[in-house]
């Protein structure tokens, strides 16, 4: 874009285009705030982003990259009286770390079309044609690569708020089509909805009774469950007479719990598994086709059709606050001054002094395989997969797996790309890697073609935004952080910060309401915007600038 | 607040949406008109068939439209060269599919569709049935589209097999759906048919009836495939013991023996020279071709059922010649032949005697274990373990309960007699709604159970008091009773087909609720009729009495009918026969 001067009046400026703030973003637009969205990345989404398979290698690349740190600017002219400069901090230092790539192609050159060692010693190799790592390379584009791993549970307050704003109309999604959990060194299928019930090979007929009465009776509140609420879910389960193979089902994969956990956070979370369970298909969960990274940006093209504006490689140096603690304006990174009412940021452009942090900042590990084949082959190939993997010895913690196929248009017809997330206790590395050892076929493990290849694999550590809270930092009163990802399947986190911010902005005005039919929207005259959208002229969708003519009339 | 997005409001968005209806009903209305006045001109041109298209898209069930778009057709088929009415037709099926999507369950447009497939020059039958599955996944019980899919799947003879695999993937995805299992239950007969075996022991028959019609073991399957069929629909139970379907299933599979047709007794008195057949089924005597022969020669009589209400009876009785069988000393030998099912059955009337009779008894052809099934009796036991086994998980569950009861009384009625009762008391309580049906259900049981140990006794005493009952069932095995005690239960009628009991000479049904004696019809050699305490108010309950003619003792004591004025006198000149009453 060229070097434009922004508009230097906007009522709501936010900067990171993460899901929060891009929920934020479109909340304000749609109730006629004018609101500058910025992200000093050259995509959308931060740390929610979706990557091609370059992509991805690339964002490697520069977290390997030590960041220049940036001389300090004297923005004083720039001051009016009796304010104060709050300087953000220049780049992401904190939020990756740990950063490890065991691609097979290890001293291979990315570029080589070289056939694996294994290849050539090749057994069963001829009937499983390896892909090689140059394949992927230039197949690249096929892949959307997730940093979060993330699931939609489709009554969780992402679908319902998706649906109430009508910003589900800018993506599709597609069903988790099975449930599986890892258990005696076997993937097995964890029977959920009646229907999987009834099919279960692996339960007896009496399993299959108790155990939909008991998630029958886990819909309803029961005096007999109040009664429990003092001991610990897995004793509960254990009360409830259902058997090894049932406990574990409930335990790990529906409620999706630890040993530890409370009677009634367990029950709450199974009552959740199960309210969302035939909305829409046979298991809860729905994943966005193109990956997670979508759901950001289509927040954002909401934020956009109604008068948002929007700059990607540009951020924000410093705030400016007046005696009221209160910041008036903020200084981009091109020195322009932009006067505000509220400021929303991603709590990575915050330098640590700044935040207020209870414990030692916790972290998730993330690892991310591209493999040839599914952990639990199918008849009808194309699945997506939920994966518990319960702790594989005593410290170790549980991992969420989620194996998509390429339906979901996430990566290569033929692949199938893996994300394990857990909560760390070491490096990534070490958190997973024992997991990804026992389930997969990696160059480390010895030959058992049973199991899918790893074609690739990334380790990472990611700081789980969790602990981050959206007030109470050392900051102007109208300035709101936003955390990054956190470490819980669900959205849920992400969209009550948003909410709490909305609200904290702009408490008498609805949340994300409906946006209106296309036919019912009037227009003044010759204006193709909706009337008075703030700022509208510079509106910029980043690269796709025409994106903000598209009012809704326009859309059918 | 500024910058707000400006709607309609609902008033302006409504006026519009008002105006866009009427001038799409203008619209429709014209063309409706014009379509009518074309066909009541006979025209059969293109434009007819636009106009047609306009109107059934917007509305696929105008029957009179489909109509003349057929006539149109036909009349296009006979001038156009085959394959361009193979390129109508075509057109027809596409058009077809986008107004099913308008409505899935219009009659018109499916029953169209078939027409067009059927007569399409070169079927793509393959395509249909893929159309079928498309919409069966959409909505797996739209009985229009299993309708075509049979018909497509008749006409171009998709195995077997294939079809059963499609329900297999259907109840799979969501078992509560009758019509998969229906499905299953017409194509498993087919793929999987019952081998012929030797008649089982319990289903002999008497030596003279010419062997049981080969229907008797068809819609049956073969026994391996039986055992998988039991697995899979006890999956679907003990899921969800509350879906029904794959309860009516699992009777199905239990099987249903079809009884073989037959007369099952035939019973002569010297006394009234008079003969009463019984059958396996009620029948209508008069038109089945039935022959009485005696000594040799054919009889010309004339059958009548026992009650003039009834066409078709179990039982018909006709009266021989004045004089025929009436000397004691004459011994007689009768044959009453059912030409049309080419059985017959024979009865000896001995010197001395005053009667005979010639029968099955219920016993010998296990009558009423046929409810469920020739299974074998292994595999209703292994049934009825699974079934107890799902009890105690789900003691309440109506449908668990009700199997069980039938799985017990295919196995052995009079053994599990308390269990069954005790059953039947959970059932009324648990299904209130239908507790009418269960005490019902419950007191025909009753009576079979009766009825066996009546027979097994080889008497003619049927007593069954004090056991709740609420309805008469089963009267045709009654036949030759003499007695009957009826005491003590919650009655409320004799029933028309009481009137089957010709033999009865004592009736006794005291303490039930007794309104209606419809069924005391012509009981010839009825002699005592004990009513106390019952439910009879007036004297026209009592008119049927008369038609008895043998009745000497009435007991009527606690009936509000004795407290009417004159009623003495009344029921002296209504029953001048009886000579002892008590009001």
């Amino acid at each position: 874009m060229a070097a434009e001067d922004l508009p230097s009046e906007f009522d709501v400026v936010i900067l990171g285009t993460g899901l929060a703030e891009s929920v934020v973003a479109a909340a304000c637009s749609r109730v006629g705030q004018r609101v500058l969205h910025l992200d000093r990345n050259s995509y959308y989404a931060a740390n929610w982003a979706s990557f091609t398979f370059n992509g991805l290698l690339t964002w490697i690349q520069q977290h390997h990259e030590e960041s220049q740190p940036e001389e300090v600017q004297d923005w004083s002219s720039l001051l009016e009286e009796g304010e104060e400069l709050i300087y953000l901090s220049y780049s992401d230092s904190t939020s990756i770390s740990n950063l490890q790539q065991t691609a097979d192609s290890e001293g291979v050159e990315p570029t080589a079309d070289l056939p694996r060692p294994s290849a050539i010693q090749g057994q069963s190799e001829a009937s499983r044609k390896k892909i090689s790592y140059a394949q992927l390379v230039k197949e690249g584009r096929q892949f959307n690569i997730d940093l979060v791993s993330k699931l939609m549970f489709s009554r969780g307050s992402l679908v319902d708020l998706l649906i109430k704003s009508n910003v589900s109309r800018y993506a599709e999604f597609k069903n988790v089509t099975r449930i599986l959990t890892y258990r005696h060194g076997n993937v097995e299928q964890v029977p959920c909805s009646r229907a999987d019930v009834f099919a279960s090979r692996q339960l007896s007929v009496v399993e299959k009774r108790k155990l939909m009465r008991f998630l029958t009776s886990c819909l309803e509140e029961t005096e007999e469950q109040q009664g429990e609420m003092n001991i610990v879910f897995s004793l509960f389960l254990c009360d409830q007479q259902l058997g090894d193979n049932l406990e574990h089902f409930l335990l790990h994969s529906i409620a999706m719990v630890t040993e530890d956990t409370p009677t009634e956070v367990g029950l709450a979370s199974t009552r959740h598994f199960l309210r969302c369970l035939g909305r829409y298909g046979n298991t809860p969960f729905l994943f966005p086709v193109y990956g997670l990274g979508e759901i950001p940006q289509c927040f954002c093209r909401m934020s956009a059709v109604f008068g948002g504006v929007y700059c990607l490689r540009h951020s924000v140096r410093c705030l400016l606050v007046d005696k009221d603690n209160r910041c008036k304006a903020v200084i981009d990174s091109r020195g322009q001054r932009i006067s505000c009412s509220h400021f929303v940021v991603d709590s990575s452009y915050v330098a640590t002094e700044q935040k207020k942090v209870t414990t030692p900042t916790r972290f998730l590990s993330r690892a991310i395989l591209i493999t040839d084949a599914s952990i639990l082959p199918s008849n009808s190939g194309q699945q997506v997969s939920m994966v518990t993997v319960p702790p594989i010895a005593a410290g170790f913690p549980v991992v969420m797996m989620v194996e998509l196929c390429s339906s979901t248009m996430t990566c290569l017809p033929g692949t199938y790309l893996v994300h394990l997330t857990c909560q760390s206790v070491g490096s990534a590395f070490d958190d997973l890697s024992p997991v990804v050892t026992k389930m997969f076929h990696t160059p480390e493990t010895d030959d058992q073609e049973t199991r899918p290849s790893v074609l690739w694999c990334l380790y990472f550590n990611m700081a789980d935004g969790l602990d981050v809270e959206v007030e109470g930092h050392n900051l102007p009163s109208n300035v709101y952080l936003c955390s990054g990802p956190d470490g819980h399947l669900g959205h849920d986190h992400a969209i009550r910060q948003a909410q709490l911010i909305f609200q904290k902005i702009l408490p008498e005005e609805d949340f994300c309401p409906p946006a209106p039919n296309p036919e019912d929207v009037l227009y003044d005259g010759e204006s193709l915007l909706p009337t008075g959208g703030g700022g509208g002229d510079n509106s910029g969708w980043g690269e796709k600038g025409e994106e903000t003519k598209e009012n809704p009339q326009t859309e059918e | 607040m500024h910058g707000r997005v400006k709607i309609k409001s609902t008033a302006q968005q409504e006026e519009e949406k008002r105006k866009e209806r009427e001038k799409k009903l203008k619209i429709y209305i014209a063309a409706r008109d014009a379509c009518f006045s074309k066909r009541k001109e006979g025209i059969c041109d293109d434009e007819a068939l636009q106009l047609t298209q306009q109107l059934l898209s917007s509305n696929p069930d105008f029957a009179t439209l489909w109509n003349y778009r057929r006539e149109i057709l036909m009349h296009l088929e006979a001038v156009k060269d085959k394959d361009e009415v193979q390129k109508i037709y075509e057109a027809e099926l596409s058009f077809l599919e986008s107004c099913l999507k308008v409505n899935p369950k219009s009659y018109g447009s499916w029953h169209h569709r078939g027409w067009v497939s059927a007569r399409l020059p070169q079927p793509d039958w393959a395509r249909e049935l893929s159309l079928c599955d498309r919409c069966l996944s959409l909505d797996d019980r739209n009985f229009h589209c299993w309708d075509y899919r049979r018909m497509v799947v008749k006409m171009s003879g998709v195995p077997v097999d294939q079809e059963l695999g499609f329900t297999d993937h259907l109840i799979g995805s969501n078992f509560s759906n009758y019509s998969s299992w229906h499905y299953r239950s017409t194509l498993l007969p087919l793929l999987h048919p019952e081998s012929p075996e030797p008649l089982s022991p319990c289903r002999k028959t008497p030596q003279t009836s010419p062997p049981p019609s080969p229907q008797t073991h068809s819609h049956r399957v073969c026994e391996e495939q039986l055992l998988k069929e039991y697995e899979l629909v006890q999956n679907a139970f003990f899921t969800d013991p509350n879906d029904q379907s794959a309860w009516f299933y699992y009777r199905w599979l239990l099987g249903r023996a079809e009884r073989e047709e037959m007369i099952s007794c035939v019973y002569v008195s010297r006394d009234e020279e008079r003969v009463a057949v019984a059958f396996s089924r009620p029948v209508n005597a008069q038109s089945v071709g039935l022959l009485l022969v005696l000594d040799g020669q054919p009889q010309r009589v004339e059958w009548r059922s026992v009650h003039p209400r009834f066409k078709h009876s179990p039982v018909w009785i006709c009266d021989l010649p004045p004089g025929t069988i009436s000397d004691i000393t004459n011994e007689h030998n009768l044959t009453v032949h059912w030409t049309e099912k080419h059985t017959h059955r024979d009865c000896a009337l001995y010197t001395g005697r005053t009667e005979s009779y010639c029968r099955d008894s219920a016993t010998d052809q296990e009558l009423f274990r046929s409810e469920l099934s020739v299974e074998k009796t292994s595999v209703l036991q292994s049934e009825l373990q699974s079934c107890n086994q799902l009890q105690e998980l789900e003691p309440l569950n109506k449908w668990c309960l009700l199997t069980i009861i039938l799985l017990m009384r295919a196995l052995d009625p009079l053994g599990y007699e308390k269990e069954t009762l005790a059953h039947f008391q959970t059932l009324k309580e648990v299904d209130s709604m239908r507790s009418a049906y269960y005490s019902d259900l419950c007191s025909k049981f009753m009576i079979e159970n009766t009825i066996l140990k009546m027979e097994y006794a080889e008497v003619r005493v049927f007593s069954i008091s004090d056991k709740n009952l609420t309805t008469l069932c089963h009267l045709d095995q009654l036949l030759l009773v003499t007695h009957i005690n009826l005491s003590s239960n919650q009655l409320q009628r004799l029933p028309p087909q009481f009137a089957m009991l010709q033999c009865l000479e004592v009736l006794e049904a005291d303490n039930n609720n007794i309104e209606n004696l419809e069924g005391l019809f012509c009981l010839s050699k009825l002699e005592e009729i004990n009513l106390k305490n019952n439910n009879i108010s007036t004297l026209a309950d009592l008119q049927p009495l008369a038609s008895c003619p043998k009745i000497k003792r009435l007991d009527l004591r606690g009936n509000p009918v004795t407290q009417m004025a004159k009623i003495e006198a009344e029921l002296a000149e209504l029953l001048p026969s009886v000579t002892d009453i008590l009001l």
